[in-house]
C-alpha cells in the first residue's frame, strides 16, 4: 500500500491523479513551478514542493529535481500523467534505483517500444499490420525515392523520435518528396534531437482507432475497448469518443480483431500498467498499427465511462503490485461517451493561444457531464505550458443522447474573457456529419477549409 | 553561579558591547550570545534551539573567555535582501554535525563566501552567498528540507 505519492505533472492531469489518490487515503505531494504557485493541483494536495523557475525546462522536466522533492517527502511512488518525463525510461530507472515506485510501464516495456521504428518491428513480429513502408530510418535521399516508389504515393515522413502528431510531412510526388525529406530531418534534430525519419503509406480519409490497454506485474492484460480520435486540427485531437462509430456503424468485428492485435503487441512488449496502441483504419475497414503510447492518456475519461473502471486507479493499484481483478470477459461495454477538450485558444484567430486570467468560470453540470479541469475564477492560465484548460466529458445510453447532452454542456460552459475552442466544437457536434458518425481525420480541415467564417459563427 | 550572578554578567555584556561570553568553571558552563540588535540571539546554535543561554553541567577546569567584538549597528529591516535556495533537499547550517555553521547572523559574506549545504540524492552542495553583505537573519532550521526559491538567510547587501 503506498502511503504518499508525488504528481509529476501539474494542470488537469495532476487534479486527476490527485483526486485518485485521495480515494485511496493516499497522501499526495505535487511540485510546481514558479508560475504554477497559484495551481489547482497545488491548492488540492497534501504538500508542495517548488522544484524551479517556469519553462519546464528548469522545474516539471528536472529529475534530479523531481527526484529531491521525492526524498525530502519520503513518498512511495511517483505518478508521472502524460506528457513531461511519463514516457522517459530513464527517470523510470532513476525512480527505481532510489527506492520509488514508477507509477507507469516498466522500463522494460518503454525499451522495447522506445521509438516508432522499433515499435513497427515488434508488431510485425507480433503478427500485425503495419502501414506499408520503410524498414526503419530512411538513411539517404535515394533510400527514400525508392521507398516511395515501391509503396506507392501519397506517403508520409514521420520522425522516429517524434510524437503528439508532430514531426510528420506528406509527399505525393518526387519533388515534394526530396523537399520534404530534408526539411523533415532538420525539423526532426531540432525538436526532438534526432533527425531519423521514417516513411509510410499515406492513408486516405483514416481513422484513428486505439485500444486503451491495462497490464499488471504478473502478465495479466487486457483491452478495455477503442477511443475513436479522429477529430483532430493539425494532427492534435479535440474531439474523442467511444464507442467508434466506424466501428459500430461497419466493421462490428473489428473490436475483436484490433483489440486481440493490441494484446498481442503488448504481450510481445511485456507492457505492464497503463497504455494505448494507436491503429489507422481506412475505409474498407483494414487496419494498420501506428504506435504505442506508454502512459496514461488525456482522452482516458471516455473509457472510464463506458466501461465503469477507474483507470488511473488501477495504474495505481498495478503499481502497488495487485493483480488485475478485471478479467477480459469481464468488461462490459456500456453507452456512449464523448470527450471535448477545451484549449484557451481562439478560434476566430488561426487558433491563437490566449493565456491570462479568468475572470468568470463556470462548469456545466447536471446528468452525464464530467469536467476535468483545473481552472477556477480568478487563475491566470499561464503562457509557458500547453493550452489545454480541460475537458468535458458527456455519457449518454447511445450516441444520439451523449452528443444532446454534449451540446447542452457546452452552450453552458462559461469561460470568460479567455477564448476558448468552444464555439469550434459546438460547430463540429452540429455537423450533419459529425452527427451521422461519417468523419474522418480530415474533418477539421474540411469544416475549416470550407465557408468557415459563417458556419462558426452561425452555431457559436 | 545564581541568577544573579548571570545577570550581572548580563548587564556587564550590554555595558561594554560585549557579543559572547563563555564561562567554564569545575561542574559548571555557561555560554551566551547576545545578538546583533542587543535582543536574544534569534541565530541558531549547536543546541538546535535558538534563544540563549545554553548551560550545561560538565566538570571542566576554570576558564573564562569571552568573545569581545564591537557589534554592528542595529541593523534596519528595510534594505535587506534574501538568499534563496537554488534547489530542493535538506538544509545544513554545518559541513558535518561536530563543524561549528558556516555562517553565523551577523557574519559579512562575500559572493563567494559559503553559507550552507543543501544535501539532495546524497550529495552534499555548498551553496555561496552569490552576494556581498552582512546576514541579518537565518530563516531555516538545521536539518530541515527546502524547495526551490525558499528563503533561507536575510542578507543586508554592501
Amino acid at each position: 500500500m503506498f502511503e504518499k505519492v508525488l504528481v509529476a505533472n501539474r494542470g488537469e492531469i495532476a487534479v486527476r491523479i490527485i483526486r485518485a489518490c485521495k480515494e485511496m487515503n493516499i497522501r499526495t505531494v505535487a511540485v510546481y513551478s514558479e508560475l504554477d504557485v497559484n495551481s489547482m493541483h497545488v491548492q488540492m494536495a497534501d504538500e508542495a514542493i517548488c522544484i524551479g523557475k517556469g519553462p519546464s525546462s528548469e522545474s516539471y522536466l528536472r529529475i534530479d529535481r523531481l527526484i529531491s522533492a521525492a526524498e525530502i517527502t519520503d513518498v512511495d511512488a511517483i505518478h508521472p500523467g502524460y506528457g513531461f518525463l511519463s514516457e522517459n525510461a530513464h527517470f523510470a530507472d532513476v525512480c527505481e534505483s532510489c527506492n520509488i515506485r514508477f507509477i507507469g510501464p516498466s522500463s522494460r516495456a518503454m525499451n522495447a517500444l522506445e521509438n516508432k521504428a522499433t515499435s513497427r518491428d515488434l508488431a510485425k513480429r507480433a503478427n500485425v499490420p503495419c502501414p506499408p513502408g520503410s524498414d526503419g530510418i530512411v538513411e539517404t535521399q535515394e533510400d527514400a525515392l525508392a521507398t516511395a516508389k515501391r509503396i506507392g504515393y501519397p506517403v508520409m515522413i514521420k520522425a522516429i523520435a517524434g510524437g503528439g502528431g508532430r514531426g510528420m510531412r506528406a509527399a505525393h510526388n518526387d519533388i515534394s518528396l526530396l523537399k520534404g525529406y530534408q526539411t523533415a530531418r532538420i525539423e526532426a534534430e531540432k525538436a526532438f534531437g534526432n533527425a531519423g525519419v521514417y516513411i509510410e503509406k499515406y492513408i486516405e480519409d483514416p481513422h484513428h482507432i486505439e485500444f486503451q490497454i491495462l497490464g499488471d506485474s504478473k502478465g495479466n492484460l487486457i483491452h478495455l475497448g477503442e477511443r475513436d480520435c479522429s477529430i483532430q486540427r493539425r494532427n492534435q485531437k479535440l474531439v474523442e469518443e467511444t464507442p467508434s462509430p466506424l466501428i459500430e456503424g461497419r466493421f462490428k468485428d473489428l473490436r475483436k480483431k484490433m483489440g486481440k492485435a493490441a494484446l498481442r503487441i503488448a504481450e510481445m512488449a511485456h507492457y505492464t500498467n497503463a497504455g494505448t496502441v494507436e491503429f489507422i483504419v481506412d475505409s474498407q475497414g483494414n487496419f494498420y498499427f501506428l504506435e504505442v503510447n506508454k502512459r496514461i492518456q488525456v482522452e482516458h475519461p471516455v473509457t472510464e465511462e463506458v466501461t465503469g473502471v477507474d483507470l488511473v486507479r488501477q495504474q495505481i493499484l498495478i503499481a502497488m503490485g495487485e493483480p488485475l481483478r478485471i478479467s477480459q470477459s469481464d468488461l462490459v461495454f456500456k453507452g456512449h461517451a464523448i470527450e471535448c477538450r477545451i484549449n484557451a485558444e481562439d478560434p476566430f484567430d488561426d487558433f491563437r493561444p490566449c493565456p491570462g486570467r479568468i475572470d468568470m468560470y463556470y462548469a456545466p453540470g447536471g446528468r452525464g457531464v464530467r469536467i476535468e479541469s483545473h481552472a477556477y475564477t480568478g487563475y491566470v492560465i499561464p503562457p509557458a505550458y500547453d493550452s489545454m484548460i480541460g475537458k468535458l466529458i458527456t455519457y449518454g445510453k447511445d450516441r444520439r443522447e451523449a452528443m444532446d447532452k454534449m451540446n447542452r454542456a457546452l452552450s453552458e460552459y462559461l469561460i470568460s474573457p479567455i477564448k476558448t475552442t468552444i464555439p469550434f466544437e459546438q460547430a463540429i457536434l452540429q455537423d450533419p456529419n459529425f452527427r451521422r458518425g461519417v468523419y474522418s481525420t480530415n474533418f477539421v480541415e474540411q469544416l475549416l477549409g470550407g465557408a468557415r467564417r459563417e458556419l462558426i459563427e452561425d452555431k457559436a | 553561579m545564581d541568577l544573579r550572578e548571570i545577570k550581572a554578567i548580563i548587564d556587564l555584556m550590554k555595558k561594554n558591547s560585549i557579543l559572547e561570553f563563555e564561562l567554564e568553571q569545575q561542574d559548571f558552563k555557561i555560554r551566551m550570545r547576545r545578538g546583533a540588535n542587543g535582543g536574544p540571539a534569534t541565530g541558531h546554535n549547536e543546541d538546535g534551539g535558538g534563544a540563549m543561554p545554553a548551560i550545561t553541567n560538565q566538570g571542566a577546569p576554570n576558564s573564562a573567555s569571552s568573545g569581545a567584538t564591537n557589534p554592528p549597528a542595529a541593523l534596519p529591516a528595510t534594505g535587506e535582501a534574501e538568499i534563496k535556495s537554488p534547489m530542493i533537499g535538506t538544509f545544513y547550517r554545518a559541513p558535518s554535525p561536530e563543524s561549528a555553521n558556516y555562517i553565523e547572523v551577523g557574519a559579512e559574506v562575500n559572493p563567494d563566501t559559503i553559507v550552507c549545504i543543501i544535501e539532495a540524492m546524497k550529495v552534499m552542495n555548498e551553496i555561496k552567498a552569490e552576494v556581498r553583505g552582512v546576514i541579518t537573519q537565518a530563516l531555516v532550521d538545521n536539518a530541515k528540507p527546502v524547495e526551490f526559491g525558499q528563503p533561507m538567510f536575510k542578507i543586508r547587501p554592501l
